[in-house]
């Protein structure tokens, strides 16, 4: 993981206020065009509810995280996003993930039959190149959900992604994800349930 | 009008009046009369592990800070300053000397004792007693087996009489470990619009449930098609549901000892259970090993599944409203990889992403979105499954059972839910119980004769 990962989750700072140095980045016009509108492409198949093409964009190694998050005091704050070892809402690997798209497509999956209504924006959305090769990539997300007669709800939050460059031709994409933290804002999730995809 | 509150469930005749799920005087009456009286949970001591470590929860809609003290022992207060009733600590978890309000600066020790006030000679010509302002304490506090349960009531029996034959049922749980389990730091925690009994009942006494509701789980956990049929293949084993003091607790039975890998594809975790089967005989007996594993309530909202290792309480917030707070649990002593496979697969079945979890509270929503009705309001609901055909010590299993496909259980609950709505006293119920008891043993030798 780059400096701007580790930082940007709240783990150990240097000083107790200060981030990893300057917060600005910066990256070729080509490869930040590539990775929004591969990050669009990948919104437009959740709010069409396309999962088997949806599952089709991530690596056989990529953990799939959203972990859980609660009030701490400023002093503390390092400790108010679970590590991999605490509680997570989700915590997938590609084998699990499958699952969720074979139960979300069964027919069967009450939560989510007859489907949520989402909508889902995708901002911030900034890129810094590794040396293996592959983006470390954060983004913010607004997911609006409509469900049923008239149950709403939304997340927002920050994901932070790890791209694999993969061959466009081949698959019609440019990379897969081979790493995502999913990081809500909330700490007590105002919805009955996380049904839906991030 | 609303009926008297002792006239909204038959027990006897499993009838449910759903006013119980809807009316505000009711909710408020059960904040007093069920909240205020039973024994809550409050904290597992790994959660608070050192000294001046402390978490926020809730007794009903109460906060409470739970705090361990400098001698090593677990106490508790309600979360309100007594100048003006600021919440005085604002953190959900963390490590402190002291609270301090920050509102005007009184500050409590992590007993609650009000110890400093500001500009006391000033402002109150140190005329204040401070000792008679401390935080409101939670006068009783009961530990078992690393758990800790709170009450402002006097009467309420000891916790374990309280928990009476439910004892058994936890201890198959949490008591087969030399060293008990421990909790995966952070809680889960959402809000779902339904009244808390749904909750609270499904967990005593709703294994029925399973088979139509989680049809989507087992295709999620497994790819082979064959196993899909899971759910409806374990209705066909034996199993029984407990019912005791308003607790519940049923399962399907299993025929050897260890975790039920077909089910939940975790081979890691059924290899380390199998290998340390004997730790476990060593605590708990072979009967409670093979035959507890399900579903449980100890009343009023505290319930947690032997299966994944999930744990929870269901924060009533007004009658059409809950927060689910859940935990993961796993055995202190196993190795981390053991913890890891148990916090995966618990997670990925029941959080409020689990494959289980989301489409129970798709029913309990939906539920109460209906109960706006007026007609709906005044259907009653049948509690009828297995009236009639309890039985009492049998099968090796204490207390009063009945199959696991029943709602025995969930009639127990209610009528604790009514005894304690009405009024009636501690002593009051345990007598009633006793004259109950009785009547069903007589009904037993009828039948028998
Ligand atoms: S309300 Fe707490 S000090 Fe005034
Ligand atoms: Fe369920």
């Amino acid at each position: 993981m780059t400096a701007m990962i580790e930082h940007s989750g709240g783990a150990q700072r240097d000083q107790p206020d200060a981030g990893a140095g300057s917060a600005y980045r910066r990256t070729d016009v080509l490869t930040q065009h590539a990775v929004e509108q591969f990050l669009y492409a990948e919104a437009q198949l959740l709010d069409e509810h396309r999962y088997v093409e949806w599952i089709e964009l991530f690596a056989d190694d990529v953990h799939y995280w959203a972990p859980t998050r609660m009030t701490r005091t400023h002093r503390e704050r390092d400790r108010e996003i679970s590590d991999v070892h605490q509680s997570a809402y989700i915590d997938d690997d590609l084998q699990y993930l499958k699952g969720r798209v074979r139960r979300l497509t069964s027919g069967v999956a009450w939560s989510e039959e007859p489907p949520s209504r989402t909508r889902r924006l995708i901002t911030n959305v900034r890129i810094t190149p590794r040396e293996d090769g592959e983006l470390a990539v954060t983004s913010n997300f607004y997911v609006y959900r409509s469900r049923l007669e008239r149950h709403e709800d939304w997340c927002v939050g920050e994901r932070f992604d790890v791209l694999r460059p993969v061959d466009l031709d081949a698959t019609g994409y440019p990379y897969v994800v081979a790493d995502r933290r999913i990081v809500l804002e909330q700490t007590t999730l105002l919805m009955p349930s996380l049904s839906i995809l991030l | 009008m609303t009926p008297p509150v002792n006239e909204l469930v038959d027990a006897d005749r499993g009838y449910i009046n759903p006013l119980v799920f809807t009316d505000q005087g009711v909710y408020e009456q059960e904040l007093e009369q069920v909240f205020g009286r039973s024994w809550l949970f409050l904290a597992h001591g790994s959660q608070v592990p050192k000294r001046g470590d402390f978490i926020q929860t809730y007794m009903g809609e109460d906060p409470v800070l739970v705090v361990r003290q400098k001698d090593g022992s677990v106490k508790a207060f309600l979360n309100q300053c007594r100048h003006r009733g600021m919440r005085i600590c604002r953190s959900d978890q963390g490590t402190s000397r002291t609270f301090t309000c920050s509102y005007h600066g009184w500050a409590y020790d992590l007993e609650g004792n009000l110890v400093n006030v500001p500009q006391e000679e000033r402002a109150y010509r140190n005329e204040i007693d401070k000792s008679k302002w401390g935080a409101l304490k939670v006068p009783r506090i009961a530990e078992y087996k690393g758990f800790y349960f709170g009450t402002w009531s006097a009467d309420v029996p000891e916790f374990e009489d309280y928990l009476g034959d439910m004892a058994y049922y936890f201890d198959a749980v949490f008591g087969r470990w030399d060293n008990g389990v421990e909790l995966v730091e952070g809680t889960s925690k959402w809000v779902i619009d339904c009244n808390w009994k749904f909750a609270s009942e499904q967990f005593a006494s709703d294994m029925y449930h399973a088979e139509v509701s989680h049809a989507s789980a087992l295709i999620a956990l497994h790819e082979d098609p064959a196993f899909w049929a899971g759910t409806s293949h374990q209705t066909l084993m034996p199993g029984r549901q407990f019912g005791g003091n308003g607790h519940g607790s049923g399962s399907f039975w299993a025929d050897s000892i260890g975790f039920s890998e077909s089910m939940y594809n975790s081979p890691a975790l059924s290899e380390w259970v199998t290998a340390n089967a004997d730790e476990a005989l060593r605590n708990v007996s072979e009967q409670q090993l093979l035959k507890v594993a399900g579903h449980n309530t100890i009343f009023p909202n505290f319930s947690w599944l032997a299966g994944p290792a999930t744990m929870r309480v269901w924060h009533p917030r007004g009658p059409g409203q809950i927060e689910v707070w859940a935990w993961t649990y796993v055995p202190k002593d196993a190795p981390d990889e053991v913890k890891a496979a148990y916090r995966r697969m618990t997670q990925r079945t029941f959080s409020p992403a689990g494959s289980f979890e989301t489409d129970d509270g798709e029913n309990w929503t939906e539920i109460q979105q209906v109960l706006r009705g007026w007609k709906a309001r005044n259907n009653t609901f049948n509690a009828q499954m297995g009236l009639g055909h309890d039985e009492r010590d049998v099968h090796g299993l204490p207390g009063r059972t009945s199959d696991a496909l029943s709602e025995s259980a969930a009639r127990g609950f209610y009528q604790r839910w009514s005894d304690l709505m009405a009024g009636l006293s501690w002593s009051d119920i345990a007598e009633l119980d006793a004259a109950r008891q009785a009547k069903e043993a007589l009904h037993q030798e009828v039948q028998e004769a």
